[in-house]
């Protein structure tokens, strides 16, 4: 039922007066795609969308939806559809009228309107609220109020800019993956903004991580979870976040402190030709073992521990200041002041360069 | 224990009991002025002997007859007629032009956009008797030369002069309105396919009711009570200026003025019972939803 439409973002840049919001962002967005744009408040994810939905005009770039461009195009012209995170639902209308209000305004028929309104209302289980006024909903009803208006033109691309960030907890879970079904069976392009990482790993098809305007990497959830380009990304997906721990390199070896430990495989190549001294040594609280004693590994003292049901958080002072953390099997118990070596998951290291923060394999 | 906001507070019986103690004065005035309309001497004193209950007074106003003897007749229907004309016209035009104007303080970008809004708070600050004589001047170019239209004219004139005076401040006032609503609301109507005029009409104004409906009263109110503007540029009466001029004639039966005078507060003593909690509720400025 709708047509097929990509986006491409072509060197977008928006100033607000001198400060930049978006800097030369280029993005490709494939037709039925689900793409996040993920970052923590202020980077300009949500001026992106805006942009694309032509509320903002960029200041420089391009957009096209398939090979149109569109930059100059009126927002009522791109046929999309976008639901605001405060959902902007309009207190004086009913549902049904908040609902039928893109049709109404595209002046189709009276027996249109209803049935369309009706169509998506069942889709989203609220034909039985129709009646209601939007203060008399529950919070998932009116964000499921805000979608339905969103989809009832029929948009070719539907952006949503952070739509459970006003929901509970519980229920963002639940509208979580009832909303991903809902894309892949209407199939239809999808933007959707947001500063949760584990909304956007768990949703999307791919994860665009902005940060100060700039795109820092684009990728499957996989993609940019394994295999971060940069610390920021690292470090922003993923709950705790993975530890970064400044290290030199000497020789096949990494001095982190006072330990000692082997250069892991995949980097030795890299770092012999890079002729790199000091990285960020970074791995995820997953993906080490905690043994008790010293051995070969990074040495440091339990600083303290969290016991989470399933899993346990241990924080590990690997120097006076320094602190890791590091999960621990169920049933494992660590106190306080106690010894212990970390051995990280070799594979799984990341090393970044210290300057650029950058990760190691994605130097040229 | 009690939650907080129903715990009476300490010194509120000493408020209220200020309250009553400054507004007696005011409440006390009223109250002999209502009084006295239904009565066939002033009531200047609190005496109940000098309360002779009659309702002449007021069968007399409805007939026009402004005194007790003597022919002397006036429509006061008429006069009513026309403070309301002058009333509406001057709320309509000030609600008109301060939701537009509003509007466009609050959510457009253009050049002289911060001089404007200076420029209405420094006219706010103008008391309208200042400005007569210049208004006048400009009343006397502009008058019609058919001598059948001035009646008229006198009337688009001080509905048009008196809104002038109104409008800097309902315009700050329904700016400020406009500036509470989050731009999602209109954002989302234009993406939806609407133009910002509808925008303005269909999402923007029903959400700030309770604004228009305190600019409009206050324009109401404004043009209803108005004695200076009415007196110098309207041919015909309004209550205000038929009480006015009747005060001190020789022929006036003061109970008589006093029905008048009554009738001329009405409408401010019912918008005020009636639109109290929207008033407040406009004052504050919030929408809920």
């Amino acid at each position: 039922m709708m047509g097929m439409v990509g986006i491409t973002l072509e060197e977008i840049t928006k100033k607000f007066g001198n400060f930049t919001a978006l800097n030369k962002i280029n993005l490709k967005i494939e037709d039925k795609e689900f793409m996040a744009l993920l970052g923590p408040s202020g980077s300009g994810k949500s001026t992106l969308l805006y942009t694309i939905a032509g509320i903002y005009k960029p200041s420089s770039g391009k957009i096209y939806f398939n090979d149109k461009d569109v930059t100059e195009t009126p927002p009522k012209d791109r046929n999309v559809g976008l639901v605001f995170q405060n959902w902007a639902l309009y207190p004086h209308m009913r549902v049904f009228k908040n609902i039928a209000f893109p049709l109404e305004l595209k002046k189709s028929s009276r027996n249109e309107i209803e049935k369309k309104v009706r169509e998506v209302a069942k889709m989203l289980h609220i034909d039985h609220l129709l009646d209601r006024y939007p203060w008399q909903l529950s919070g998932g009803q009116q964000q499921r109020v805000a979608i339905a208006r969103a989809l009832v033109k029929e948009p070719d691309v539907l952006l949503l800019d952070e739509p459970l960030s006003n929901l509970d907890a519980l229920l963002r879970l639940e509208v979580r993956a009832e909303l991903k079904r809902l894309q892949k069976e209407l199939g239809i392009t999808t933007i959707y903004v947001t500063h949760d990482q584990a909304e956007a790993l768990a949703m999307a098809d791919r994860i665009a991580i902005i940060r100060e305007g700039k795109i820092l990497q684009v990728g499957d959830p996989d993609e940019v979870y394994y295999k971060p380009m940069y610390k920021f990304v690292a470090g922003f997906l993923g709950s705790p976040p993975m530890n970064f721990i400044h290290a030199e390199v000497e020789g096949g070896n990494i001095r982190i402190y006072q330990s000692k430990i082997s250069v892991p495989k995949q980097y030795r190549e890299i770092i012999k030709r890079l002729e790199i001294t000091e990285v960020l040594f970074g791995f995820r609280p997953h993906d080490a073992e905690i043994i008790r004693g010293e051995r070969e590994g990074i040495k440091g003292e339990v600083y303290s521990f969290e016991p989470l049901g399933r899993e346990q958080i241990v924080t590990i002072a690997v120097n006076s200041d320094v602190f890791v953390k590091v999960f621990a099997p169920e049933g494992e118990h660590f106190s306080f002041g106690e010894k212990v070596t970390i051995v990280p998951n070799e594979e799984r290291v990341i090393l970044f360069d210290k300057k650029t923060e950058k990760a190691l394999e994605y130097f040229p | 224990m009690r939650d907080v906001e129903t715990r009476p507070r300490r010194n509120e019986w000493f408020i209220i009991a200020a309250i009553i103690l400054v507004s007696l004065p005011l409440i006390l005035g009223f109250f002999l002025l209502i009084l006295s309309s239904f009565s066939e001497d002033m009531i200047t004193n609190l005496s109940p002997s000098s309360f002779r209950p009659t309702i002449e007074n007021w069968i007399n106003v409805f007939q026009g007859k402004l005194a007790i003897t003597g022919g002397i007749r006036q429509n006061i229907l008429k006069i009513t007629f026309n403070t309301l004309i002058v009333a509406l016209g001057v709320s309509g035009i000030v609600t008109l032009i301060s939701t537009l104007a509003g509007y466009s303080l609050s959510r457009m970008k253009f050049q002289g956009r911060k001089l404007m809004m200076l420029l209405l708070l420094m006219l706010h600050a103008f008391p309208g008797v200042a400005l007569i004589v210049g208004v006048y001047l400009f009343y006397r170019l502009t008058f019609p030369q058919d001598p059948s239209m001035v009646r008229l004219y006198s009337f688009f004139y001080v509905v048009l002069a008196r809104a002038a005076l109104e409008i800097p401040m309902s315009v700050w006032l329904m700016k400020g309105f406009f500036d509470t609503i989050p731009w999602e609301f209109e954002w989302s109507g234009i993406i939806d396919g609407a133009s910002r005029i509808k925008v303005w009409w269909k999402i923007m104004l029903p959400l700030i009711k309770p604004g228009i409906l305190a600019v409009a009263l206050f324009g109401f109110l404004a043009g209803w009570q108005d004695l200076i503007y009415v007196r110098t540029f309207l041919i015909d009466k309004t209550l205000a200026t038929f009480i006015e001029a009747n005060i001190e004639a020789e022929y006036s039966h003061m109970p008589l003025i006093a029905a008048a005078g009554t009738l001329y507060l009405l409408p401010t003593i019912i918008f005020f019972l009636t639109a109290q909690q929207l008033l407040l509720q406009g004052y504050s400025g919030g929408i809920k939803g």
